[in-house]
């Protein structure tokens, strides 16, 4: 594969002297991936996202983007990079209209006038919300937030774009919102880290998986492997994707042939049951 | 912001009359609010504007003087005529700046107005800080609303002793909450390329020369009106 535009070697980070909440994170990605980032809360996601943006400095370990070491110099050139959203919307938001809020990144990178337009005007489509661009944010709903939220990213056009928990607090018709746009961005080859709880999400999207546990990745892999491999999940305290079990039942039983073609959603389950009818 | 000027300058009851009423016109007429919430906003300055205007009409004596008088503790609380009608004409005043100030109030969204101010070459720090106050107001609003619901579900607010106890626990949980949130603010800034200086794109605001027109004859009528009424 060619080179990662995101490499990490042996991070270190605590937040008080007593405990660490991370403990060694090493790992590459590559552009263009999808990865999930799964684990319990307080196996030190949002802290590794944090570090990774540099919003936060970790006490040892080093960070490579696209080859080059970040020091404290080249940190701009990794926020401009590399976006957050935020898991909570509310704590994101800061102007007093979504136009004024979207354009706060893009201004940030001193880009000239026309160019913040072109950029403010082009997120709050791909988001959807070019019609409330006066509206001040207190007057949105949870969904239109996350989807203000999410604009504010776009905007900057990163190349990786990390969201924390994005599927929290979501009704089902913002989460199927939230995927297609994941989809859309993941088209255009942008690099995509989410953090998750949400296992059948997981397992459905992501290419690749980054399991948590205290502080250390534990799993990295495809999703079929991790979640295949019971000592990650238990140790992970992970729930299993119920696409998975269904399959393995179906075969345990001997309804279905074990041909390895595992579905990952409900459509592929479908044809693969179509398909067969009985063995 | 001219026309609050106008009002105390003009000091007459008669100009102050007028831009009560055109002023509930422009923003229930024109800026479509409906008059019952224009009136229950207007209740909060009338109120103060009428205890207010009590201090000033009402004065103490020794004697039983003035038109109408109270005997009180050892002394006459009186009021003349002249002194109602100086209150009456102060009160009118008062309350033609309110509805002047009213109608910026209700019509202009805040971030044209900090935009304005930033324009004017009012100094960054006090723009910015507008920015973040105002914003961080309705945050602290609906984060002490969502902990008094759940302080009332748990029968916080049962009598007098409880709802002292609860009024404190909140109190003090959100000053800790808002100290957190300023943390989680300040990384989500820096995360988006914060450098120390608060940049929002703003509209290109041309005036309508319609509206610069309209200001003007209705500014130059109520001079005129003021050197007729004198």
């Amino acid at each position: 594969m060619n080179e990662p535009i995101l490499q990490v070697n042996d991070l270190h980070y605590s937040y008080d002297d007593t405990q660490a909440a991370l403990k060694g994170i090493s790992v590459s990605i590559y552009p263009g991936e999808r990865i999930a980032v799964i684990g319990s809360n307080g196996a030190g996601k949002s802290t590794f996202f944090l570090n990774i943006n540099g919003v936060l400095s970790p006490e040892q370990g080093e960070i490579f983007y696209h080859g080059t070491k970040i020091t404290k110099k080249s940190l701009p050139q990794l926020r401009k990079n590399i976006g957050i959203v935020f898991q909570d919307a509310d704590n994101q938001i800061i102007a007093s209209s979504v136009k004024a809020e979207v354009s706060f990144g893009p201004m940030n990178l001193k880009l000239p006038r026309e160019e913040v337009v072109r950029r403010v005007n082009m997120a709050m489509e791909y988001m959807n919300i070019t019609e409330y661009g006066d509206r001040p944010p207190h007057y949105l709903s949870g969904g239109e937030k996350k989807r203000v939220a999410i604009a504010d990213i776009i905007a900057m056009e990163p190349d990786v774009i990390i969201f924390d928990e994005p599927t929290a607090a979501l009704d089902p018709l913002n989460a199927a919102m939230l995927e297609e746009v994941l989809e859309k961005l993941s088209a255009e080859q942008k690099t995509l880290l989410i953090s998750t709880h949400d296992v059948d999400f997981a397992y459905r999207w992501a290419k690749r998986v980054l399991v948590f546990c205290d502080g250390q990745i534990i799993a990295d892999g495809t999703p079929l492997s991790v979640f295949q491999n019971d000592e990650v999940v238990k140790k992970a305290s992970l729930a299993r994707p119920m696409m998975l079990d269904v399959y393995q039942e179906l075969v345990g039983s001997g309804l279905l042939a074990d041909e390895g073609v595992y579905p990952r959603d409900m459509r592929e389950f479908r044809e693969l049951v179509g398909k067969r009818g009985r063995p | 912001m001219c026309l609050l000027l106008f009002c105390i300058l003009a000091d007459h009851p008669a100009v102050s009359c007028v831009i009560i009423l055109t002023a509930a016109w422009i923003t229930v007429g024109m800026g479509g609010l409906s008059l019952r919430r224009y009136l229950s906003v207007l209740t909060i300055p009338i109120t103060f504007i009428l205890l207010g205007s009590a201090a000033v009409a009402i004065d103490f004596s020794g004697q039983p003087v003035g038109d109408f008088n109270l005997y009180l503790f050892g002394g006459y609380l009186y009021l003349t005529g002249e002194s109602l009608l100086k209150t009456l004409f102060l009160i009118l005043k008062a309350f033609g700046a309110v509805s002047a100030m009213f109608i910026m109030t209700l019509s202009t969204p805040s971030h044209e107005l900090f935009s304005v101010l930033r324009k004017a070459h009012c100094p960054s720090l006090i723009v910015e800080l507008m920015h973040m106050i105002y914003r961080y107001i309705f945050i602290l609003m609906e984060v002490q609303r969502n902990m008094r619901i759940s302080a009332e579900s748990r029968l916080g607010f049962r009598d007098f002793r409880t709802s002292c106890y609860s009024f404190g626990q909140i109190a003090g949980n959100l000053f800790i909450v808002a100290l957190k949130k300023a943390n989680a603010y300040y990384d989500a800034m820096e995360a988006r390329c914060y450098d120390g200086t608060f940049a929002f794109l703003e509209e290109e605001y041309r005036a309508n020369p319609r509206h610069l027109i309209a200001a003007g004859i209705y500014f130059a009528a109520l001079s005129i009106f003021r050197i007729v009424v004198r």
